[in-house]
């Protein structure tokens, strides 16, 4: 058995529960090994909110890997809780976080593991209530078999809403079906039974918003072993092509103070050696600086290191790489997301990143004593021509020739290294392109071919995504409820960790696909038109059609859009009411007037302080 | 701050002392990597926010050192490791404080047995000096007597899978003594960079002796010590070059 430490439990900061005295009990299933799950906040957040309060519990379950699967099915031992080793069908609920589409086969196959049906619509009472949340429910379609409802958005206050239903529910002695009901009635539920519409939850304010006061901590090595401060949710830069860029608006910062005492906190609890500053895009928080000079000043003579993941496209933050990180970051090596390889493509995609901008930034890097750069860049992306992937090629080598000369200054020429990371471009919903098909698997390969050759260079290196990875991940992006006993087939031949190269199996797939008269290509490779209902419609998150439509305009006339922190609003929906951009430095003022009426109205008015 | 620590240190205000902790690793932690182990017990220390001496550097490490590692699967009364606090000559840390902070910051699985401080001028290294590690393993009546049949011969040669391959190998010198306690085996093996025998490896040698199969990835074995040799001699490295030792209660 691989690393056994996986299904044991027993950390530190593991929640003590009892379910004999528990109103409602929820297991936290993630669709993917420990060390994977163990690493994502949403996960850790969750799982403090609801085993703080008095008579709710969560427990943890993660996808078993293949040879302890095979233990479980050999021995019958069900799909079970880390906490209390209670099996999953003696929870009230089951809450799976849908991270990525590659997922999917996971979630069946642990719904199978835990002796629940796999079918919403076959689900009795005494089966657990099944729950999704996390950014793939922006389209819950391909999975809306499989789950009872679906939640959408920020989950602080949603999970205790989720939680007290449950336990009222089961006061009341009302059926599941009731129990449903009562659920898919809370704001920012979905119930694909029901086809009710739905609207994302959003936490206006993340400072009051809860943070866990401890984490646990792993005996295992997990991919994100370290203390996290959300220094920000949200992100308004607009690239056309992100998700995450969109269905998590508008930008909350948290405070300065507030960060600092979680900081305090997490280190006592945990004694980790290292903490990492987590948001999608961390050089952008207002008084990034002040917060990491504070961090490093007081938690470095501890032996605890500050990393900055995410860092933009400029010397800002070399700068600041430089201070925080110093010589450690140096060994690792530096990533840049200049996302596309001509001027012409990135204002497409809305990439406010300029050549000047790359090349002053690596040139900051390359003196600084950097000697790895890695460049991360897709192809496939709408309105690609062969110049623009071969402007990857250049790009890279430009960026190769520039540290050559910089660290052939010292003599060192020979030691550097660029990296180029080449991904195929996935359509996702609720963002500009969704109308937009996946280039097809194919032309994606010639595209990759077209690169091969001009990056046959001493120190230069190019590396691909897995093609039909990609493609699978589109079809399951922008697909329909048909989608579902695909999944189900595909569970049925042996499809598992569909995200893990050497456990994909994509011949597995196409025959899963031809069994139900589908094809992956009917989902990923179709374009819809602006008119068509998509089948994410029923979801809201945020980000009104309207306004992805004209950014889709904008995209194909090639004209960018400013971040609405620096200019004006841009008018895309995710403020309304209280919810709008909060930038620390802003705080105590009175909270701006609502001034909107609803979704649509746009009232980001929270300019740079 | 490396400088203000040897100002400190000619003062004679500060010193880094050795201090010398015996932890028991429990039944719940058997599935614990020893890389597991060793990251668990620094996230106790610092927890327990003791003065670490750290290395110097951009990324500085915490100056410990484990003794020999332990299998998966196994349980232990004598997991040894040293770190280096920063003590103030005139009031020192002290080992009953050190295991009091680390007794109560290490997560399930893991507990604190003994803390001693290391005599300054101590010359032998922890995980350099040990020789000898001691288990305990439930066993048969059978396995009992190959025992004393192996203690009988002058070697005894087994096959023995390595990273290079098999290899055989006289274990017979590497077997200090071997005797029953009821129904379980007690035995000293050699244990070390210069000789060294898997508890897993003495068994199924064991086994082959009484035509028996014994299960020997490590389940049910249980370390009762490890040892240093001096003057052939075993000497526990707690009571060794060290001082001031205190053990937890209740043992």
């Amino acid at each position: 058995m691989t690393f056994p430490a996986r299904y044991t439990g027993n950390e530190l900061n593991a929640a003590v529960v009892d379910h004999d005295s528990a109103r409602a009990s929820i297991l936290l299933a993630f669709p993917d090994v420990y060390e994977v799950g163990m690493s994502y906040i949403g996960f850790k957040i969750l799982y403090s909110i609801v085993n703080s309060r008095e008579g709710f519990i969560a427990e943890r379950a993660f996808a078993p890997w293949p040879d302890m699967e095979e233990a479980m099915r050999t021995h019958g031992i069900p799909l079970y809780g880390l906490e209390s080793l209670s099996e999953a069908r003696r929870f009230d609920l089951i809450g799976f976080t849908l991270q990525y589409e590659l997922s999917y086969s996971n979630v069946v196959n642990m719904l199978d593991l835990a002796g629940v049906p796999r079918l919403a619509a076959e689900r009795r009472d005494g089966d657990p209530v099944i729950v999704a949340g996390g950014p793939c429910v922006a389209n819950p379609e391909p999975v809306a078999d499989f789950f009872d409802l679906f939640a959408l958005g920020d989950g602080e206050e949603l999970i205790v809403d989720i939680m007290e239903t449950t336990a009222r529910a089961k006061e009341d002695g009302v059926d599941r079906d009731q129990l449903v009901r009562r659920l898919a009635a809370i704001p920012g539920m979905y119930c694909p039974a029901l086809g009710n519409a739905a609207v994302r939850r959003v936490v206006t304010d993340l400072d009051a918003a809860e943070y866990p006061e401890k984490f646990i901590v792993p005996f295992l090595d997990t991919v994100h072993d370290r203390v996290v401060l959300e220094v920000m949710r949200g992100c308004c830069r607009g690239c056309r092509f992100c998700q995450a860029g969109m269905i998590y608006r508008p930008v909350r910062e948290r405070s300065l103070p507030v960060l600092c005492e979680q900081a305090e906190r997490l280190v006592a609890s945990t004694g980790y050696e290292e903490m990492g500053l987590l948001s999608l895009s961390t050089a952008d928080y207002t008084g990034i600086q002040e917060l990491a000079r504070k961090l490093v000043q007081e938690y470095g003579p501890q032996g605890v290191a500050v990393s900055l993941p995410s860092l933009r496209v400029d010397s800002f933050s070399i700068a600041l790489a430089r201070e925080v990180e110093g010589a450690r970051a140096r060994r690792t090596g530096l990533t840049f997301a200049p996302e596309a390889g001509t001027q012409r493509m990135r204002d497409i995609i809305n990439k406010g990143v300029t050549e000047e901008d790359l090349m002053s930034a690596a040139a900051d890097a390359f003196r600084s004593g950097w000697e790895q750069i890695k460049l991360y860049f897709m192809i496939g992306l709408p309105y690609e021509t062969d110049e623009d992937v071969i402007g990857i090629a250049e790009l890279a080598r430009k960026v190769l020739d520039l540290g050559r000369r910089i660290a052939g200054e010292r003599g060192k020429a020979g030691r550097v290294r660029v990296n180029a990371t080449v991904s195929s471009f996935v359509p996702k919903p609720h963002t500009p392109f969704q109308w937009h098909a996946q280039d097809s698997i194919e032309e994606i390969l010639r595209k990759q071919q077209l690169l091969k050759e001009p990056t046959r260079v001493r120190g230069l290196s190019v590396s691909f995504h897995d093609v039909m990875q990609s493609h699978l991940e589109a079809a399951f992006a922008r697909g329909d409820r048909s989608l579902g006993a695909v999944i189900s087939k595909a569970v049925d031949l042996g499809c598992r960790f569909d995200g893990w190269v050497e456990h994909f199996r994509p011949d597995l797939w196409k025959q899963a696909f031809e069994s139900q008269g589908l094809s992956p290509e009917s989902f990923a490779n179709r374009a819809y038109s602006f008119d068509e209902a998509l089948p994410w419609d029923k979801v809201n998150m945020g980000v009104s059609k309207a306004f992805l439509r004209r950014e889709a305009e904008l995209a194909a006339q090639g004209i960018t859009t400013e971040d609405c922190r620096e200019g004006r609003c841009t008018g895309c929906g995710a403020c309304f009411g209280d919810v709008r951009v909060r930038l620390q430095g802003e705080f105590g003022l009175a909270a701006s007037p609502s001034d909107g009426e609803g979704a649509g109205t746009g009232a980001g008015t929270g300019g740079a302080v | 701050m490396a400088r203000v620590r040897a100002q400190a240190r000619a003062q004679g205000v500060q010193s880094e002392m050795r201090y010398r902790l015996r932890l028991a690793k429990l039944e719940s932690a058997v599935f614990v990597s020893h890389l597991g182990t060793m990251r668990a017990f620094e996230r106790a220390v610092r927890r327990a926010r003791l003065p670490v001496a750290y290395t110097e550097g951009y990324h500085p490490h915490p100056k410990y050192s484990f003794a020999t590692a332990l299998g998966v699967g196994m349980t232990s009364e004598a997991e040894y490791v040293d770190i280096e606090l920063i003590d103030r000559a005139d009031s020192p840390v002290g080992s009953r404080a050190v295991l009091e902070a680390v007794g109560r910051e290490l997560p399930p699985g893991l507990s604190v047995l003994a803390v001693a401080q290391v005599m300054e001028g101590s010359r032998t290294g922890l995980a350099s000096g040990i020789r000898w590690a001691s288990y305990r393993v439930e066993i048969s009546l059978g396995m009992a007597l190959a025992a004393a049949e192996l203690l009988g011969q002058a070697s005894f040669e087994i096959e023995i899978a390595g990273k290079g391959g098999k290899k055989t190998v006289d274990v017979r010198p590497m077997v200090r003594c071997a005797a029953p306690q009821g129904r379980a085996l007690e035995f000293t093996i050699a244990c070390g960079g210069r000789a060294h025998l898997r508890p897993g490896d003495f068994l199924s040698a064991l086994g082959s002796i009484a035509g028996e199969k014994v299960r020997t990835d490590g389940f049910g074995v249980h370390r009762t010590g490890l040892f240093f040799e001096v003057e052939s001699r075993l000497v526990a490295p707690e009571a060794h070059e060290c001082t001031d030792l205190v053990i937890a209660a209740g043992l």
